[in-house]
């Protein structure tokens, strides 16, 4: 009897178990695979967008075990048994309702073409998660490594530090 | 990308052992390895990737007697997180949290950090984008910073990351920008010693040689190549005006003794490199005067006997002996030689006469022996109509010595086309100017004879010389024919080696009519050398020369001594570690030109190209660009380990970070084949010191430094007492400011010292055309640092 040995990852994306066959054959992931492209070519989450593919733009960005980091620089085969979020799993699963983090750039304007969103949101996320009442000032070094080609940049802070607000006023 | 394969190692050996296979690369985050496997920027990309995340022995962050311990697989973000770090070593945290993006420092290594990859847009310009930019860092030759975009460039210099193309394609490899550097700092001396390092005779090559070195030169880019030719030549007269200087007698014999047959260039080489050393040197030589090719062949108005005559005095005088008008073979034979001496150089030259096998040949004169018989004064019109078949040099010397000697006409025929003629451009030139009629794709057909006596030769159509390998296998058109009259022909079609004198007595095996060289110039006989034409066929003065200097140290080894005296200079010198150029040499866009007599001045004794003067050779000098990479070293954490004296441990050894950071440019110098960086340790800072680390960009974030300083210092009753200064991305490595620093040390801390410290600190910058900023700047940022 011949038994075959597979390599397999396991990725928790966005409430979701896969299974990730890895090798060199026609369905399987190459080693050398990016997570960027793990998750928009093999699983269809094509929210994070990859715009310089560099580790430059974080338009890629995807929260990690709790840490926002730059998927096009990630090679899935690291990603072994973490859970991922990404722009598509913010939203309640149950209900379709918006994160309200994400409803704060709808109500701020705060983007324009939309490109570079779903990689603030998730670096906003990710702080926000940490940072309970932080100042526009930490909230810009945060989103630092995100760039916007429409420079909606002011108007992203005004939609984070407006759902601090919220959520402040929510909590209290 | 191309995709490899991701291995995660347990242990550290098992890491070291899969890095130490060909095409392996290390990863930490791969936040900048993924970055450059992308952009193809390695020459091939990897076959395996080698996790580095999972080794215990490069994870942890601990605070010891020694000071802080951080894991090379610590990420940026816990190091700027780290409360200990925060509060003991609170300047790299801040140098830590400068780095790229707050997400990618979550990813980010403090080894990847350390071992990063520069970011100059040159070298970082994706393949994919219309071609790939081969420049000095890759597997090209020219920076293109140099006269490009520079503004995040260095101004402290160029870091040597490969072999200037000028030294590349000089046969003898002269380290051309070295002898320039010395030249412009007014270094006379040890410029001309950097020439004799491979060649004893510039006085005679800066003549003679085509210049392949120029063909090379990075300046044909952008306007005219350096003129190395006419500093050569300067330096080489410097020397024989000095010969008792350059060349001297060597302290003591060796007792050893060593045979030259030949006086070329290569037989004089292994002769002055092989005397240096205390052998006692004879060389035989055939014609009443030594010098082979140079005395006899080479025409005086190109190379002046009493150069070549003063050349050879210089060698006699460091007890060089020269036995002429002996020939081997018959006044003395092979065998007497070998067995008087404890090693024997060949370097009998190609003297012979090929005969082609045409109609009427042995009417035809052999043009070498014309040159020589000129040489011996024999200066007499050899024809009224001459034609010369052959298209190299020594076809050149024999059609413009015969026109100088009186012919009203003179035609020359060769097979090749204008632009592929074997001779120079400049010889080329000079012949047209000087009269001579070049015909272009003919070969010899046949000698036309009336009465026993030339009158013409017929040629016929050749329209190609090469087959499509590039071999010489010219194709003929026998009927297209053209007819020249002449009353003499000189056929310069090539030469022989003459090898009877080996006497079949010795195992020296030859190979199509030349001697047989192995590497190191060793014949099949061992004991017995040899070096120019007659290994290699007619080829130039500095090949020879090449081969005789590779053939003294092979009959240095096989005598069993340790290294020759020239080998030893050659490795001793200081090389610097930051190539320094003159900042005005972007816009000197002419080259110097040695002046030439017009032609109608010109004759056979009189030098057709004279010297230039001791200024013209320094401002050329100027003109040389040093070649290097301009590139700034990229990591912030760097800057600031280096300035806190921090030891970088691996899995084989500890380096310092004077080593680690100060010296190389690449991280593959450092670090060996299978080699980790494990942990950095960070000593503790003298109590009481304050630490800065200041870095300046463009965008607060992703940018790397435009300009880094990193540093501490300690007052006691406002002296400076202890003190520590780098400036990043103002060279291709951190530079640590010591002259600065001693300055401070046990000076009051005040405004105008702090101003000193930093106007010293940039006194030797070199800015580029668009980086003259950063000097200024930098100077405001010493002085902020040091809190003015
Ligand atoms: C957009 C962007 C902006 C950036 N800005 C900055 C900046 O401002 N300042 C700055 O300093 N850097 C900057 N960087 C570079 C970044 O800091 C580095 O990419 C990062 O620190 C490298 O860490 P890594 O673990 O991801 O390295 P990797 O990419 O994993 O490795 C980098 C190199 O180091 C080698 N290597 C890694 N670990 C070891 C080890 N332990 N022993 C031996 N060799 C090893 C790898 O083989 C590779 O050649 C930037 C990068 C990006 C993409
Ligand atoms: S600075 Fe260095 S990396 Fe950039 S173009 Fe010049 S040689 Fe290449
Ligand atoms: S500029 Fe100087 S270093 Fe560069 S190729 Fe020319 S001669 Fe050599
Ligand atoms: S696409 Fe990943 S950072 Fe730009
Ligand atoms: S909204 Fe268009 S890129 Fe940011």
């Amino acid at each position: 009897m011949k038994e075959i040995v597979r390599k397999v990852i396991t990725i928790h994306v966005n409430g979701k178990t896969y299974d990730i066959p890895v090798g060199t054959g026609r369905y399987e992931m190459p080693e050398s695979e990016t997570l960027s492209h793990t998750l928009r070519d093999r699983l269809g989450l094509t929210g994070l967008k990859i715009g310089c593919d560099q580790g430059a733009c974080g338009c890629c960005t995807v929260i990690m075990d709790g840490k926002a980091v730059t998927s096009c620089m990630t090679l899935t085969m690291d990603c072994d048994g973490k859970t991922i979020t990404t722009i598509e799993g913010l939203a309640d699963r149950a209900t379709g309702e918006l994160d309200g983090l994400q409803q704060a750039f709808l109500d701020n304007c705060g983007y324009q073409c939309g490109f570079c969103t779903p990689g603030i949101i998730m670096t906003a996320k990710a702080f926000l998660e940490e940072h309970e009442n932080p100042t526009e000032e930490e909230v810009r070094e945060a989103l630092a490594g995100n760039y916007c080609r429409c420079g909606t940049h002011y108007t992203a802070v005004e939609s984070v530090m407006a759902y601090v607000q919220k959520r402040k006023e929510e909590r209290q | 990308m191309k995709n490899f394969g991701y291995v995660t190692p347990k242990t550290l050996e098992e890491a070291s052992g899969l890095l130490a296979q060909p095409g392996a690369a290390a990863m930490g985050g791969g936040t900048d390895l993924l970055g450059v496997i992308k952009d193809g920027l390695l020459p091939s990309p990897p076959k395996t990737v080698v996790n580095l995340k999972k080794l215990p022995e490069l994870s942890g962050l601990t605070e010891r007697e020694d000071g802080l311990h951080v894991g090379a697989a610590v990420t940026l973000a816990e190091i700027s997180e780290n409360e200990t770090v925060k509060a003991k070593w609170p300047a790299l945290a801040d140098a830590a949290r400068s780095v790229a993006t707050p997400n990618l420092r979550n990813t980010a290594t403090l080894g990847g950090n350390l071992c990063q990859d520069i970011r100059c847009w040159y070298y970082r310009y994706p393949d994919i984008l219309g071609g790939r930019i081969n420049c000095a860092r890759k597997e090209g030759h020219l920076c293109s910073a140099m006269m490009g975009e520079n503004r995040y460039h260095s101004i402290f210099g160029a870091a040597k990351v490969c072999e200037t193309p000028c030294t590349g394609k000089c046969p003898a490899h002269t380290d051309i920008s070295a002898y320039m550097e010395l030249l412009r700092a007014g270094k006379v001396e040890e410029a001309a010693r950097v020439i004799l390092e491979v060649n004893p005779m510039p006085a005679i090559t800066s003549r003679v040689c085509a210049h392949f070195c120029m063909e090379g030169c990075n300046r044909n880019t952008y306007d005219e190549s350096l003129n190395v030719g006419a500093v050569e030549r300067y330096l080489g007269d410097y020397i024989l005006e000095h010969k008792d200087v350059f060349m001297k007698a060597p302290e003591g014999e060796n007792g050893l003794k060593i045979s030259i047959i030949g006086s070329g260039p290569a037989g004089l080489t292994a002769a002055y490199y092989l005397r240096q050393s205390g052998y006692g040197v004879t060389i035989y030589e055939k014609q009443p005067e030594a010098g082979g090719c140079l005395t006899y062949a080479i025409p005086p108005y190109r190379l002046p006997k009493n150069v070549v005559r003063s050349f050879i005095s210089a060698l006699e005088a460091m007890g060089v002996k020269i036995v002429c008008s002996c020939q081997i073979g018959q006044d003395k034979t092979l065998d007497e030689i070998v067995k008087a001496s404890d090693s024997v150089m060949l370097d009998t030259g190609t003297w012979k006469r090929p005969l082609i096998g045409l109609a009427g040949e042995e009417l035809t004169r052999f043009g070498l022996e014309f040159l020589i018989d000129v040489n011996n004064y024999v200066r007499e019109r050899p024809g009224s109509r001459v034609v010369v078949v052959g298209g190299g040099n020594v076809a050149m010397d024999v059609a413009i010595t015969a026109k100088r000697l009186g012919c009203p006409e003179v035609a020359m025929v060769c097979l090749e086309q204008r632009d592929s003629m074997p001779a120079n451009e400049e010889e080329v030139a000079r012949a047209l100017e000087e009269g001579i009629l070049i015909h272009n794709g003919w070969g010899p057909k046949e000698v036309v004879r009336t009465d026993g006596k030339v009158t013409g030769m017929v040629f016929k159509h050749c329209p190609k010389v090469l087959d499509e390998t590039g071999r010489f296998n010219p194709v003929y058109e026998e009927d297209n024919v053209m007819e020249l009259q002449a009353d003499i022909i000189m056929m310069a079609i090539g030469q022989k080696a003459d090898l009877d004198f080996l006497e079949g007595a010795y195992k020296i095996e030859t190979e199509r009519g030349r001697i047989k060289a192995l590497d190191g110039c060793r014949t099949t006989e061992a004991g017995i050398f040899a070096g120019g034409d007659v290994t290699t066929g007619p080829a130039t003065v500095i090949k020879a020369i090449a081969s005789g200097k590779e053939a003294a140290i092979s009959v240095n080894q096989y005598c069993g001594l340790k290294e020759l005296p020239v080998e030893k200079t050659a490795r001793l010198r200081l090389h610097e570690k930051l190539a320094a150029f003159d900042t005005r040499c972007r816009g000197e866009k002419e080259a110097v030109k040695s002046p030439m007599l017009e032609v109608h001045e010109r004759d056979m004794d009189k030098e057709d190209l004279g010297c230039i003067a001791p200024e013209l050779a320094k401002g050329e000098a100027n003109r040389c660009f040093n070649c290097g990479c301009l590139a700034v070293n990229p990591s912030d954490t760097a800057n600031m380990l280096y300035a806190m004296d921090a030891k970088i441990v691996t899995n084989r050894r500890t380096i310092s970070s004077e080593e680690f950071f100060g010296i190389h440019t690449r991280v593959q110098e450092v670090l060996e084949k299978g080699e980790i960086v494990k942990e950095v340790i960070v000593p503790y800072l003298p109590k009481g010191a304050v630490a800065r680390y200041d870095k300046y960009r463009i965008r607060k974030s992703i940018d790397f430094a435009v300009l880094a300083v990193a540093g501490y210092y300690r007052l006691e009753d406002g002296v400076v007492k202890d003190v520590s200064m780098v400036l990043g991305a103002v060279a291709p490595v951190p530079m640590k400011m010591k002259e600065a620093e001693s300055y401070l040390t046990g000076k009051k801390l005040t405004e105008e010292t702090a101003r000193e410290a930093a106007e010293i600190a940039l006194k030797d910058a070199i800015p580029l055309a668009m980086n003259g900023y950063k000097i200024d700047m930098a100077k405001v940022m010493v002085r902020r640092f040091l809190g003015f």
